[in-house]
Parts: structure tokens; C-alpha cells; sequence
């Protein structure tokens, strides 16, 4: 992002990303739900104003935001870590973000649009990025960062749980749905509002690790040689990661798979150098995500699907994918 | 037209002064609000108001509503259209208040106050007093402070029969929910168990509410009777395949077993007394 764009291929898919990410949007505008499945347009003169500022441009504007949080920290967190499996979901990001939010929530510190909720999920998502590169993030080796991101994973998925049936209300434990399956159904500008002020942050902090992360490429040694001091680069992608994840997670809960899949699906066209990935993946995931929660509605009647299952429905496949592909990859 | 006008002002005086009470006796009713009309999105809510508006005041009721596995309303429901409890699909209602659970769907609540609408939470009815607490709350929203009064007498006298009928003697029941769950104290399944004349042994041994219950457990427990609940009528051999496990043979309670509709229990309305009934007429085959 900071970075401008080198190559004329890089500028036209930008372009085009932003273009597609558009219409995307256009289309989260005008189609929407009800108990019959799928509608057009606006729902009557008199209520289209309510619908479209009040429910489905919040909506649309989370989907972009969260979206574009996950591909641009996804593209980063693959450059810190140099590897393609590098992801805010499968890392723990997401899932320590929840914990945060929970422990904070449901126990009484704070109401559904506090700010403390999000400074939870900020503090939850901290610590489980800052416990997965004390464990494995200097060896950088494959398998360790994925192993390891997936037992941090675990652990903050199960002390969640454990945290909602401890909860004081009865009912807790109903919504681990919603912070394990994340969802943008009937939000309000209120929750653009807590999001944004920490995710416009962590997007700029992640941003100025782009230079960081190009030398990075070239060994630790060499980046410090040219100029970059690999630790700052660190805490610029960790601390802006948290900060923006936790943003997102404290208003829709966890979405998984969209920060792998869009960088891995866009490095093809811009090459390995991960800065130029950073603002084509940020486009891309607003582009996937907006998509999935257009899908969502598109299904036919009955209750609406949580967008983190859309998203998983299509992530995991290529999760697998790049699994039974990257061995010879890696080595 | 004419001859209507010599007839009124030709009738006799004291008919003229009937007429005139009547007229603005209807006029006042008139000018009264219109019965509120309502919107529900969740399922015991549903129920509430299925039972105590007219027709013409329930705009929508939630799909579980009409699923003859969740609700007593079923039949009832399906005249309304069903709703999936999103903001989007309430608001072409302009409903004058929306119904909705005190746990459930807080974005969409939000967002409903935020909009302007009133929105009424029901706590998940724990009890007969609770039942009680609800009926008269959603009859004084939907204004049938009559109906709901009507209803909680009702259940009243359900729950005087119950008390006449409990069996001589004390017997231990412990409930049997899929995936290896019970009921304990807390619950309204619970409250009418007691009613009814049994006691809940997990509830005697101090389980809150819901918990897990093992095999071994259902076995120290030493119940009398097992009742089955929350099994869906379509796995009915899930419900037995529980009481066939091999080391649960030596266990008398697996031959003395009674089903309870989840239904009947798991939303706090007045017919839930027929559970405690249906619980009596199987200790006192």
C-alpha cells in the first residue's frame, strides 16, 4: 500500500479488483433476505431508505472492511512467516480475538457496543500471535508455524467454550455459534463505527512493514543488512494484524479461510515480492467476502447461513489443496 | 333517505338516549388505540402470542413456530407468514412491537430498537410462575389482559389437579436427552417433575439446570423411571438404542420409561402442565 504499484500488470489488477469489488458491493446493496428467500431492490418506497442505509449498507461495509483486514493481514502474515499456509484464521488470530471478546462479554465487563469488547478481542488476538511467534516464528520453519498455529487455535477455540459454559447467563453457550461462525446479519452503522477506528490503524501499521517484508524475503541477515530491522518489521505486522483482526472479530466473529485464500490466489499475478501483494489482497478479500454474504442471501428459503460457514464451505478444499501440493513447494 | 330521518327523529325519547350511549360508547371504543399488532421472532413468544391475540394482530411468527417437533402451535402457525428473524424481513410489517427471547438474537434486537421499534424480551420461563409472568406480559402487550387472565386461571386449576394427583408414593425419575444430557433444578422440566409427585435425582445431587449425564451416572443414579425427552418422533431408535446399552441390563427404570414431547417442555406455556399429567398417568399405570 505504501509501496506504489511497480509493474503495469500489478496497476491493472488493482483496477480491476477495485472495479469487481464495486459491483460486488452494488450487489450487497440491492439484494436482500426475507422468509422467502432471496429479494430485489429496495423492499417499497417507504422503506427503502431504512433498509438500504440502516441494514444493508452496514452490512455491506463490514463485508468490505472485514474482508479487506483478512486478505491484507493474510498476504502479510505469509511475508512475515514466509509461508503460504500463513493465515489470521488457522494462526489463532481470529479465534484469540473471540476468546478476548468473550471473556470480556459475557462477563459482565462491558455491553455489546462497549469499547471494551473490541480492546478484548485486540488483547485475545495479541496474545495468541504474540504465543505463536515465541513458539515458532523465529525457527520459521513449514511445519512448526502451521503445527503450532493450530494447537494455539485449539486452545482459544476450547477456552472459549469453556468461558460461555462458565458464563453467568444460561444461554451463553448458544452463541458460540456466533463468535466461532462468524456473520454480518443485522448489524448497524454503530458496529462500523467500533470496527474502524482500530482497523484503519492496523491496516497503516501493516503497511509500513511492506518494505520490511520484501527484504525479509531475502533472509533475516540480508534485511538487517539492507536497512530493516527484521524485529520492527515483526511488531509492525503482528501488532497491526491484532489490531485489525481484533477489530473485526469483536463485530462479526471469526470468518476463516478468506486471508489464506486470496493472497495464494493473487501471488500468480503480482510475483513473490509480498508488498505488492499487500493492497491487491486487502481488494481481493473485500471482493470474496462481499461475495459469500451476497451468496448467503441468494440461498433459497429457510435460515440464513453464517457467512464464516460460506467461507470454510469454500476455504477448507483449498486448504487441502495447497497442503497435498506445498511439501515439494516448501522444501 | 328522508324517511330514515323521520323514523330516527320520530322514535320515543328514551330510545333516542339508548341510541346516543351506544353511539358513543362505540365512538369512544373508536377513538381507542388499535389493538397493537405484533411480530415474533422467537419460538416461545410465538406460542404466547398464538394463544392470546386475534388473528388480525399477529403479523408474523418465527418458522419454528410451525414445526410440529418445536412447537404446540404448529397447525395454528401456519396461517401466519413465518418469519427467520432478520431485521430486513420484520420491517415490510411496520409491527408495533416485536417479540423476542432474552438470549436469543441480540444483533437483531439491537438493531430493531435502533430503528425505532419496540422491542419486548421474554425471559425463557423456568417455572410455572414464570409461565404465569409471560401469559399476563404478552396479553398486556397485545391488550387481552382478559384472555391472559382467563389462562393463568386455567393453569392454575391444571396445577391444583396435578398436586391431587400425585402418586402415594415418591418415585426418582431422572430425564434422558439426546447426546447424554439431563435436566436439573432450575428448569421447568424440572418444576414439573416435582409437581407431579416424582423427585430429579440429578437435581437432588445438585445439578443446575443442564449438564451432561454418563452412563455411569444414569446408573449410581438409581432412578425408578427414566423419562425420555428431546428425541425427535422421526429417531425414535435413537431414544431406545440409550436404554439398550449392555450395562444399563441390570436396571429396572429402562422397562418403566415415559417420552415426553420436547415440545411440551421446552417453552413454558400453559399446556406445558399436560407434561406433569402425562408423567402421573405413567406412575399410576
Amino acid at each position: 500500500m505504501s509501496e506504489p504499484a511497480r509493474s503495469g500488470s500489478t496497476s491493472a489488477l488493482v483496477i480491476g479488483l477495485a472495479l469487481l469489488t464495486l459491483v460486488a458491493a452494488a450487489a450487497s446493496l440491492i439484494i436482500g433476505r426475507d422468509g422467502g428467500g432471496p429479494t430485489f431492490g429496495f423492499g417499497g418506497p417507504a422503506l427503502a431508505e431504512t433498509i438500504v442505509r440502516e441494514i444493508r449498507l452496514p452490512r455491506t461495509l463490514l463485508a468490505l472492511l472485514v474482508g479487506g483486514t483478512l486478505g491484507l493481514c493474510g498476504a502479510a502474515l505469509q511475508g512475515l512467516l514466509r509461508n503460504p499456509l500463513a493465515e489470521p484464521g488457522l494462526l489463532g488470530a481470529s479465534s484469540g480475538a473471540a476468546f478476548g471478546a468473550v471473556l470480556v462479554f459475557y462477563f459482565g465487563f462491558a455491553g455489546a457496543s462497549s469499547l471494551l469488547l473490541p480492546a478484548g478481542a485486540v488483547g485475545g488476538s495479541l496474545l495468541a500471535l504474540a504465543a505463536l511467534y515465541a513458539l515458532a516464528g523465529r525457527r520459521g520453519d513449514f511445519l512448526t508455524i502451521v503445527l503450532a498455529g493450530i494447537a494455539i487455535n485449539a486452545l482459544a477455540a476450547a477456552l472459549t467454550s469453556l468461558a460461555l459454559n462458565f458464563a453467568p447467563s444460561p444461554y451463553a453457550a448458544l452463541e458460540i455459534l456466533f463468535w466461532m461462525l462468524g456473520s454480518l446479519a443485522d448489524r448497524s452503522l454503530a458496529h462500523v463505527y467500533l470496527a474502524v477506528p482500530l482497523m484503519v490503524p492496523g491496516w497503516l501499521l501493516v503497511a509500513a512493514a511492506a518494505r520490511g517484508l520484501d527484504a525479509l524475503t531475502l533472509g533475516e541477515d540480508t534485511a538487517f543488512s539492507l536497512g530493516f530491522d527484521p524485529k520492527r518489521t515483526q511488531a509492525l505486522v503482528i501488532g497491526g494484524t491484532a489490531l485489525a483482526v481484533g477489530g473485526a472479530v469483536a463485530v462479526t466473529g471469526v470468518v476463516g479461510f478468506v486471508g489464506l485464500v486470496v493472497p495464494h490466489l493473487l501471488r500468480r499475478s503480482v510475483g513473490q515480492h509480498p508488498s505488492r501483494l499487500l493492497l491487491p489482497s486487502f481488494l481481493g478479500g473485500a471482493l470474496l467476502t462481499t461475495l459469500a454474504d451476497v451468496a448467503i442471501r441468494l440461498l433459497p428459503p429457510g435460515p440464513e447461513l453464517k457467512l464464516g460457514v460460506v467461507t470454510a464451505l469454500l476455504g477448507a478444499p483449498f486448504f487441502l489443496h495447497l497442503v497435498m501440493r506445498n511439501p515439494e513447494r516448501a522444501a | 333517505m328522508p324517511s330514515s330521518i323521520r323514523l330516527t327523529s320520530r322514535a320515543p325519547a328514551p330510545f333516542v338516549i339508548a341510541a346516543l350511549a351506544a353511539a358513543s360508547v362505540a365512538a369512544a371504543t373508536a377513538a381507542a388505540e388499535p389493538l397493537p399488532r405484533v411480530a415474533s421472532i422467537n419460538l416461545c413468544a410465538d406460542q404466547h402470542l398464538l394463544a392470546l391475540a386475534d388473528p388480525e394482530q399477529i403479523l408474523t411468527v418465527s418458522w419454528l413456530a410451525a414445526d410440529p417437533e418445536e412447537s404446540l402451535m404448529a397447525s395454528e402457525a401456519r396461517h401466519y407468514t413465518l418469519n427467520y428473524g432478520t431485521v430486513e424481513e420484520l420491517l415490510k410489517f411496520a409491527p408495533d412491537v416485536v417479540l423476542a427471547g432474552t438470549y436469543t438474537a441480540p444483533f437483531t434486537r439491537t438493531l430493531l430498537r435502533r430503528l425505532g421499534y419496540r422491542v419486548v424480551e421474554l425471559e425463557p420461563e423456568a417455572s410455572v410462575a414464570d409461565i404465569e409472568r409471560n401469559v399476563r406480559l404478552v396479553a398486556e402487550i397485545v391488550g387481552q389482559a382478559a384472555r391472559g387472565e382467563q389462562l393463568v386461571a386455567k393453569l392454575r386449576e391444571d396445577v391444583r389437579a396435578i398436586e391431587a394427583h400425585r402418586p402415594a408414593q415418591t418415585l426418582a425419575a431422572v430425564i434422558v436427552r439426546p447426546g447424554g444430557f439431563t435436566v436439573g433444578a432450575g428448569s421447568l422440566a424440572n418444576e414439573l417433575l416435582t409437581l407431579a409427585g416424582f423427585t430429579n435425582v440429578v437435581a437432588e445431587r445438585g445439578l443446575d439446570r443442564w449438564g451432561s449425564l454418563s452412563m455411569e451416572a444414569l446408573l449410581r443414579s438409581a432412578p425408578d423411571v427414566i423419562v425420555l425427552t428431546g428425541y425427535r418422533s422421526t429417531q425414535p431408535s435413537l431414544a431406545n438404542a440409550v436404554l439398550e446399552h449392555p450395562a444399563l441390563k441390570g436396571l429396572d427404570a429402562t422397562r418403566r420409561t415415559v417420552t415426553v414431547h420436547t415440545a411440551l417442555w421446552a417453552c413454558g406455556v400453559p399446556r406445558s402442565i399436560e407434561a406433569a399429567a402425562l408423567l402421573q398417568r405413567a406412575a399410576n399405570p
